[in-house]
């Protein structure tokens, strides 16, 4: 569990990366620099979300 | 002594009286094990209440039915509390139930309120020994029956919301004597051996109250309570209470509302980051196009035409002003000319010639004095006596007196 990444912590920083994009006050050069990082972000979160190999097994004692 | 003979409803309606009054079998409880059991389709129901050597029927309404907490079985021991009434059709007798319960139901009540009571002063159902379910499980453990429906039914709503979690399903016994046993050692078993495990469910479908009632064990409560891995009870229905609901770290309805609570849905988590990317691009997009406006501003050719235009405005202000300048400066030249003029009237109008062509005249002494004082003048003294035409000379005769 804790090798893998997280897939909270990506989308937590992917909400934070498009909320600063919306404040008034930030700079030309922030801004590309966080939408660079939100796309990093996006895309991480995206392959998380398609990496659909699901296991169900039943455990036998 | 015999009565004269009587008919068999006569018989049957007497017997039915005295049943009716005997105070004692107008409130019976009797203690037996259900057989011949039989559902009506009208929700009334009918069986046998036996014991090794005798049997009774019974008749149980639809309306008091419903009210029973616990399924009705063969074989099952109850006591029901009711009256005894006679079919006069039949000439034949049975109880009718007006309340039913399953012996020893009265001791697992018991039983339940004390570990409970004694759960409780131990903490462990305390909101602070409360784990966080996480919001996106990697892998999730089903401690259930294999075949029970509750399993299914999870494992459909999982695998229909989300096709990333892995599932492992670890089978127990859910009812009977080694239940809670086995469901205390397999949450113990996945904490020790299963550690990529983030969420475990345990629970089963609906049933009596002794089905359920492994979840009602202690070491059930232990090892919920111990587990580091976060636990969802689902047992029964949202009626049953468990002990394991109020350990657990989140309690649900029902197996199938443990699975919802479980995992995220995958198609909205989609929905939603392609939400903040749209969101993100629009932003930098806006910002972008501002930026260029601002830039636009400085542009050279523009800033020159607003210059030029700055400079025809100046231009503009400062004639406006010279020629009010000048406007002001022939009106100061005309007042100053009519002041003029009128002054000359009033000097013009002052002229001493013209007083004297009034008929006065002025007389000055030989060094032009003006004399104002006749009696300075001595005998024989000349002075000058200038009229409004011409002037003459002349000699003082008599000196004044005043």
């Amino acid at each position: 569990m804790a090798e893998k990444i997280s897939f909270e912590q990506v989308l937590k920083k992917l909400e934070e990366a498009s909320e600063k994009l919306k404040s008034e006050d930030i700079s030309l050069e922030d801004a590309i620099k966080c939408y660079e990082e939100g796309i990093k972000y996006y895309k991480e979160c995206s392959e998380l979300l398609e990496n659909a190999n699901q296991k169900i097994e039943t455990l036998t004692k | 002594m015999a009565l004269k003979p009587i008919k068999v409803s006569q018989l049957n309606s007497y017997i039915k009286r005295i049943l009716q009054t005997d105070p004692i079998l107008g409130n019976v409880s009797v203690i037996g094990e259900i057989s011949n059991l039989k559902f009506h389709s009208t929700g009334h129901v009918y069986f046998s209440l036996k014991d090794e050597s005798g049997k009774v029927s019974c008749f149980l309404a639809a309306g008091n039915a419903n009210k029973i907490g616990f399924e009705l079985q063969e074989g099952l021991e109850v006591t029901v509390h009711g009256y005894i009434y006679l079919y006069e059709r039949g000439g034949s007798y049975s109880i009718n139930i007006r309340e039913i319960e399953a012996a020893g139901q009265g001791d697992l009540a018991q039983a339940f309120e004390k570990l409970k009571n004694k759960l409780q002063s131990e903490g462990l159902f305390s909101q602070e020994h409360k784990k966080v379910l996480p919001f996106f499980p990697r892998k999730i453990a089903i401690v259930t029956s294999p075949t029970g429906a509750a399993v299914r039914d999870m494992l459909k709503i999982i695998t229909q919301k989300n096709d990333i979690v892995d599932i492992l399903i670890y089978p127990v016994l859910v009812q009977g004597p080694a239940a809670a046993a086995e469901i205390s050692a397999a949450i113990d078993d996945i904490n020790s051996y299963h550690t990529d495990v983030d969420i475990i469910i345990t629970g089963r479908g609906g049933g009596s109250t002794e089905e359920l009632w492994a979840f009602n064990e202690e070491v059930v409560a232990r090892s919920i309570f111990n587990s580091n891995i976060p636990v969802i009870s689902a047992v029964g229905h949202e009626t049953d209470f468990t002990i394991a609901d109020f350990v657990a770290d989140m309690r649900a309805e029902t197996p199938t509302a443990a699975a919802e609570k479980a995992v995220p849905d995958i198609r909205e988590l989609r929905e939603y980051i392609d939400t903040l990317h749209i969101e993100s691009k629009r932003n930098l997009k806006m910002m972008l196009e501002y930026k260029n406006k601002q830039l636009q501003l400085l542009d050279p050719t523009v800033f020159s035409r607003d210059i030029l235009s700055r400079i025809a405005m100046d231009t503009m202000r400062i004639d406006n002003i010279k020629d009010g300048m000048t406007e002001r400066l022939k009106k100061s030249i005309s007042d100053k000319y009519h002041r003029l003029y009128i002054l000359k009237e009033v000097i013009d109008g002052a002229d001493p010639k013209a007083i004297l062509k009034r008929g006065y005249s002025v007389v000055t002494d030989e060094n032009g004095n003006i004399i104002k004082d006749a009696t300075i003048l001595k005998d024989e003294q000349l002075i000058n006596i200038e009229a409004a035409k011409g002037n003459v000379q002349a000699r003082v005769v008599a000196s004044g007196k005043e």
